[in-house]
């Protein structure tokens, strides 16, 4: 009879329930959305920052960047040191190698151009293709780590042929030379001459743009140094420090005790994932670009703070929506718990028969509203971050308790109050 | 008169004694106003908030000498009268030296060390900045090369471009001591310079000098940057403004995005909410279907009831509008001072936006069951339970 | 002329022919009572002469006027201007006091009055209950308070349904000396309901059964 009654409720005041389920599909989908959105919003945004380019940069050990000041003041350049190309590939094998987005080897090397002036040309990947020992594939480049630059002409497309006789000129030496997109260049190094096309002219707003970019191998060529780079850009997702982070920074990982280092080696701070570069790459010092990495850090706890506080306030809006309508619809139904009572139904049972209604309508809403919330998070990761949203399962149960805890908040005091009330009151117009 | 006196009393008694009922409507209306004004207050306001986190990227506006040695003091305050003050969260003045400290050849970069520390924010120190004359700030590297920590002493020597060379063949130059207070770790270039106070380069040179560069940093969009920097151009003949495009273009890519998030999510949070509104709306007036036949019965037009409920309607929607919108504040007001330790602008034009909206969404949650109560025949909605 | 006619009216439902065929004249001043058992039709018969519903066939003479095919806009000036009604469940607005409810009456009609409005509560016995809300009333006030509603606005027609059906004895005995000195006063009234003693104090009674006038009674024992 319980079951028939909660049924004749449900379907006989269709339209009445149906909009309860409404109402409680559109908060569990405002919830839904917003959790999903605020917890994959630190990943979506670190991937954003990376527009700021490296914020780790690998140098051999015992190399200075003091080196330069010594060929200006005509001391003798100490032994140099350089870093392998073989060994690129194995920073994607680091722990956390899937946080590694983009990365560049760098060989700069001296030039002299047609008119005898002495010009910096730096090798390096612009669309590099690479097959990882781990089966993977990677493109990877400057394309991105100076998404900044302003291109006039194109990028070198180093994909197909990484030893392309391409060149590009940065503004000021373009301007300098009279250089524009297809002229030839004549470029005379210390080891080797060549003959570059100029594929593009860009405009940097730093010091590049007195400087050449050209193929990585067209660098080693020019200064004989095959198989050689000198520095690495690496751009990585990374965790903003907390004290742990600071603490190993400044003391060195070893001065950690064993459960902190663990915690540190596998947290992607960007200390730690330094730390696993050098274990990889021989002989090599990779260090924290601090104006990256540490503005990264704050933007991104600021996002997710912010986010946080606003799914905060859309939860509490939507809870409060809920329990408002399951107030308003119980107290609606006055007439008919008065009845009840008149023919003689505890109040265990009233209360029993319209929380099981209303349950089992918010568990309906609550369905539709999960995955209608999802795919408003989709939505709004598509058309801000131009990717899905991930779904994160632990937000199920988090809806499924919030939906249901509301519901009955909600209808409780509102069939308190009705209990109270004599049947008479009820049925003669109150 | 005696009309709209009934009607004023009709709608006061309706939100008077049926209070639980109109708490209830009062509070939906409440809950949406202040999710529309809180989250469209912050809306507004992210951009400037975060513009300033921003900022923690360091210069995005530098000033060149237009020729040799055409920039000094004089032209670089000349060019800050081109953008408000507010606006510049940090401005540094560098003029480099060359000077050997144990006979190596080391940059020394003469600033106002606060200013730089401002406007490059990513500077992480160990020690402390140096506050009076004699102290240095040293580069990480040039700290390793000359085995120099916080709290060691070298002494710096400088030889003067038209050096007198002495009748023996010496070089002569000037020397002065300094200890070092703080080493500077950036991951940089600046690692491999000495940091000292502008008066404090003057002095070991003994030249006035002029400025190599002037890094600024400063809030406002790529747009805001580029005027800025035009007038300058304009107008300071001796100094050329660029602006650090890895800087601000990045700023203004990832800024962009924030801001469409933020758009995305208040519109969705929006209109579900309001839909929350209206539905809860629909289920107070719904109630009232009998009341409403009751009317009809005693010769109401449908046009006088709807004018009733909308009466109501715009009461509750006024009054929860306004409430919304101080809650709405203050909850932007808490974001604001967690999120960014700065409180908020108050958006005077929101207040009537946000009871505007609130009565529109009340009067038409209202107006669609009133409607569909008001078509129906009197005596079967006065029958029918 | 007749103040009230019906003539051969009928109201359908589906296969269901709530009523048939039926005619009736009602004079000015007149009291009668319209009787039968449940499912007899008078609910519709009461709803059609109180302009709140439409019959299917036949015309409505109310004032000489037919309102058998007005639409609704129409009806509803109609039930404003012509007829006062009474109902079973007396249907208060529940958060208006008693003297506002007849004010209301008066505001859709025309003028509020608070005076005149007290006055008709006094004239139910009432004066003093004028600031009560409906659920402060007993079953009797409640209804004696829609009764100063319905004569607040002098309507031709007093159309009460079933009025002393939820009332205990001594208050259907007040509702009913109410009624007297309506018709005394020179009022029309027409009292749905299924109560034989509550019929037999009108001048007329009517019979419904299945639709359609069964017998018509005139009460010999009338005291006016």
């Amino acid at each position: 009879m319980f079951l028939r009654m909660v049924k004749g409720a449900i379907f006989r005041q269709k339209s009445k329930m149906l909009m309860i389920a409404f109402t409680i599909a559109l908060g569990a989908s405002l919830a839904t959305a917003m959790l999903n959105v605020m917890m994959d919003v630190g990943d979506k945004v670190n991937q954003e920052l990376k527009t700021y380019g490296a914020n780790i940069t690998v140098v051999p050990q015992g190399a200075s960047l003091l080196n330069e000041l010594y060929e200006v003041e005509g001391g003798e350049a100490p032994v140099e040191q350089y870093l392998q190309e073989s060994e690129l590939g194995k920073l994607k094998t680091i722990f956390w190698a899937f946080n590694i987005v983009d990365f560049a080897p760098f060989m700069e090397t001296n030039a002299v151009l047609p008119t005898g002036e002495t010009v910096k040309a730096v090798g390096t990947w612009f669309d590099h293709h690479m097959d990882l020992p781990t089966g993977e594939q990677l493109d990877t480049g400057v394309v991105n780590l100076r998404s900044w630059w302003d291109v006039d002409g194109a990028w070198i497309d180093d994909q197909a042929n990484p030893d392309i006789a391409q060149v590009m000129v940065g503004s000021s030496v373009a301007q300098a030379q009279g250089l524009s997109v297809g002229d030839v260049l004549h470029l005379n190094g210390t080891a080797a001459t060549v003959d570059l096309t100029v594929a593009g002219i860009f405009e940097s707003g730093d010091d590049e743009d007195d400087e050449l970019f050209v193929p990585l191998s067209v660098a080693q060529a020019l200064s004989d140094r095959a198989g050689l780079v000198s520095s690495i850009e690496v751009s990585a997702l990374t965790t903003p420090d907390n004290e742990l982070a600071r603490k190993a920074a400044v003391r060195g990982p070893s001065s950690l005790s064993k459960s902190d280092y663990e915690t540190w080696y596998c947290t992607a701070y960007v200390s730690s994932i330094c730390y696993q570069i050098q274990e990889v790459i021989t002989n090599s010092v990779a260090s924290a670009v601090r104006q990256v990495a540490d503005s990264e850090g704050a933007i991104l706890e600021k996002t997710q703070l912010l986010m946080l506080l606003i799914t905060a306030l859309s939860l509490v809006g939507s809870a409060l929506g809920i329990s408002n309508l399951v107030t308003a619809s119980v107290m609606e139904r006055s007439n008919e718990i008065g009845l009840m009572k008149a023919i003689g139904a505890h109040d265990g049972a009233i209360s029993g028969l319209v929380l099981t209604e209303i349950i089992i309508t918010a568990i309906l809403g609550g369905l539709v509203g999960y995955f209608a919330g999802f795919g408003f998070a989709q939505i709004i990761g598509h058309s801000v971050f131009n990717a899905s949203i991930e779904m994160k399962p632990m937000i199920i149960p988090i809806v499924a308790i919030l939906v249901i805890l509301i519901t009955l908040l909600g209808s409780i005091p509102a069939i308190r109050t009705l209990l109270k009330l004599r049947p008479t009151e009820v049925l003669h117009g109150r | 008169m005696k009309r709209q006196k009934m009607y004023f009393r009709m709608v006061v008694a309706s939100l008077i004694r049926r209070r639980s009922r109109m708490l209830v409507a009062l509070l939906a209306i409440a809950i949406g106003a202040t999710i529309l004004s809180g989250l469209v207050t912050i809306y507004y306001d992210v951009p400037r908030q975060m513009g300033a986190q921003f900022r923690g990227y360091g210069a995005n506006m530098i000033l060149l000498p237009q020729e040799e040695n055409s920039m000094d003091m004089a032209a670089m305050e000349a060019a800050l009268t081109h953008i408000p003050a507010e606006s510049v969260s940090g401005a540094a003045p560098y003029r480099y030296e060359t000077i050997r400290v144990n006979e190596q050849p080391i940059i020394i970069a003469g600033t106002d060390l606060q200013g730089a520390v401002a406007a490059s924010p990513y500077w992480m120190i160990t020690g402390e900045l140096p506050s009076a004359s004699g102290q240095a700030l040293i580069g990480k590297e040039v700290a390793s090369l000359l085995g120099l920590s916080v709290g060691a002493s070298f002494t710096a020597s400088y030889t003067p471009a038209q050096a007198e060379t002495s009748e023996n063949g010496v070089t002569q130059y000037q020397t002065m001591p300094f200890e070092v207070t703080g080493v500077l770790d950036t991951g940089g270039s600046e690692e491999q310079y000495i940091f000292l106070s502008s008066q404090d380069v003057e002095a070991l040179t003994g030249e006035e000098g002029t400025l190599d560069v002037v890094q600024l940093s400063v809030n406002g969009s790529q747009q805001e940057l580029e005027a800025y920097a035009d007038a300058i151009n304009g107008a300071v003949p001796q100094l050329a403004a660029r602006l650090v495009k890895r800087v601000t273009q990045s700023e203004t890519t990832v800024l962009t995005k924030l801001q469409s998030l933020v758009f995305l999510v208040t519109a969705v949070v929006l209109v579900l909410t309001m839909v929350c509104v209206a539905t809860t709306m629909m289920a107070v007036v719904t109630e009232r279907r009998k009341e409403i036949g009751l009317r009809k019965a005693l010769g109401a037009s449908n046009q006088s009831i709807i004018m009733e409920f909308m009466g109501e309607g715009l009461v509750l929607g006024a009054l929860g509008g306004l409430l919304g919108s101080v809650l709405g504040f203050g909850f932007a007001q808490l974001v604001s001072t967690r999120v960014f330790n700065s409180s908020i602008r108050f958006q005077g034009l929101l207040v009537p936006i946000t009871i505007l909206v609130s009565v529109a969404v009340t009067a038409l949650a209202c107006l669609l069951p009133v409607r569909s109560a008001t078509d129906i025949e009197p005596a079967l909605v006065l029958k029918g339970e | 002329m007749s103040l009230l006619q019906l003539n051969q009216v009928s109201k359908i439902y589906g296969d269901l022919r709530a009523l048939d065929k039926v005619s009736l004249s009602v004079e000015k001043g007149e009291w009668v009572a319209i009787m039968g058992p449940s499912g007899s039709g008078k609910s519709t018969m009461m709803n059609i002469i109180g302009a709140m519903d439409k019959p299917s066939e036949g015309e409505v003479l109310l004032d000489g006027r037919d309102i058998s095919k007005e639409n609704a806009k129409t009806l509803t000036n109609i039930r404003r201007d012509k007829i006062g009604l009474i109902f079973q469940q007396f249907h208060l607005v529940n958060y208006l006091t008693a003297v506002e409810n007849v004010m209301v009456a008066q505001y859709y009609h025309s003028i509020p009055d608070e005076k005149e409005a007290l006055n008709a509560l006094e004239r139910v016995g009432l004066r003093d209950r004028a600031k009560h809300l409906p659920s402060q009333l007993s079953g009797g006030e409640q209804q004696r308070v829609c009764i100063a509603r319905a004569l607040i606005n002098y309507p031709e027609v007093i159309l009460a349904d079933e009025p002393t059906g939820n009332l205990d004895e001594a208050n259907e005995g007040i509702v009913l000396d109410i009624f007297r000195q309506l018709h005394r006063e020179g009022s029309t009234l027409i009292v749905v309901t299924h109560d034989p003693e509550v019929a037999e104090v009108a001048q007329r009674t009517i019979v419904l059964e299945h639709g359609r006038i069964a017998r018509e009674v005139v009460n010999e024992n009338f005291v006016p």
